[in-house]
């Protein structure tokens, strides 16, 4: 499901983009794998966190892909602090 | 100088390049997304041993080209302006690390230019090939040559000064020794370790490295500044 709801990228350097369910659900599942988690664990996870990020974009029709992730965080840390963790360090570890 | 000595700076030198972190931190980025995109263990850890021997590579020839440079305009005499110009060096740089090699803000961000940061990160997103890696180690090196400069610099001013086949075994020591932090890393991924718990742990003492580092250079300036300065004005160089 993708929503109409333009997604500025960072920096604002490259062209903004429609949000995809897709691309958060494998970057949140990716995270969960990272620190070990089962994939078992890590689909229903990314799922839930999906639709708690759409829910919170029906209210927002443009955002920047570092809202979308500090979001995707704040939902993330509720089922699995420590994926929430790497999620967040990922831009910020080089 | 004798070769013990000699061994010894060679190694503190290979220790200090080692605190730096820019390598473990796309060892760590490269493993994640190499885990995040289910890749088996066993190329995951062949891509992060092709990282690792890649930032080997790239550590020796650097090296080697700094010992061979010295080499061809100094001979085996280095003048002592060449060693005081050394000890500045290591002097500035552990200065520029004690307050600029981390970023003051969350995460492990580096004082690299940001275009090679970003540009690292999206290297380690799309490596998907053993190659790759191998080329990202090499890129890893290069994107730290401002800090890794001066014990680099030191390491090969001490090289040229011995017998060549020692030559060879401190071009040798010196990369083992500077790979030790991303080797730890490397063990850890391979043995299923906790990528978020090695993370937390560098976050978590990244002002320690950066004080390790900064110190490390200003004592191994002062090491050779006494001992190759000082000494020898003297008369009792070691």
């Amino acid at each position: 499901m993708n929503l109409a709801v333009d997604i500025i990228k960072r920096g604002g350097q490259r062209q903004s983009e429609r949000f995809m369910r897709e691309k958060l659900h494998a970057s949140i599942v990716a995270a969960c794998l990272s620190v070990r988690a089962p994939e078992g664990q890590a689909e229903p996870i990314a799922s839930a966190v999906c639709e708690s990020v759409i829910a919170w974009l029906q209210q927002h029709p443009e955002v920047t892909s570092n809202d979308i992730r500090i979001v995707a965080t704040k939902r993330l840390r509720v089922y699995h602090p420590e994926a929430a963790y790497l999620y967040e360090q990922h831009r910020i570890t080089i | 100088m004798d070769i013990i000595n000699s061994l010894a700076i060679i190694t503190l030198a290979a220790l200090i390049h080692a605190s730096f972190q820019l390598s473990v931190s796309v060892l760590t980025l490269l493993s994640g997304h190499a885990i995040g995109a289910k890749h088996s263990q066993t190329r995951l850890f062949r891509l992060t041993t092709s990282f690792v021997v890649g930032a080997g590579i790239m550590t020796a020839l650097l090296l080697s080209c700094i010992s061979l440079l010295l080499i061809d305009i100094f001979g085996g005499d280095i003048p002592q302006i060449i060693w005081a110009g050394g000890c500045g060096l290591l002097i500035g740089v552990g200065l520029a690390v004690w307050m600029f090699y981390y970023r003051h803000e969350k995460g492990t961000t580096l004082w690299i230019p940001r275009s090679m940061a970003d540009y690292l990160n999206r290297r380690t997103k799309s490596t998907k090939s053993n190659a790759e890696a191998l080329g990202l180690g090499l890129s890893s090196v290069i994107g730290e040559i401002l800090f890794i400069i001066a014990p680099l610099f030191i390491a090969a001013l001490v090289i040229i000064q011995l017998p060549p086949l020692w030559q060879l075994a401190g071009v040798g020591i010196y990369t083992i020794v500077s790979l030790l932090s991303s080797i730890i890393v490397w063990v850890l991924v391979s043995n299923k370790h906790n990528l978020g718990k090695i993370q937390k742990w560098r976050e978590s003492n990244k002002y320690f490295l950066q004080f390790v580092a900064g110190s490390g250079l200003i004592v191994l300036a002062f090491f050779v500044y006494v001992n190759q300065i000082i000494g020898n004005s003297i008369g009792i160089g070691l």
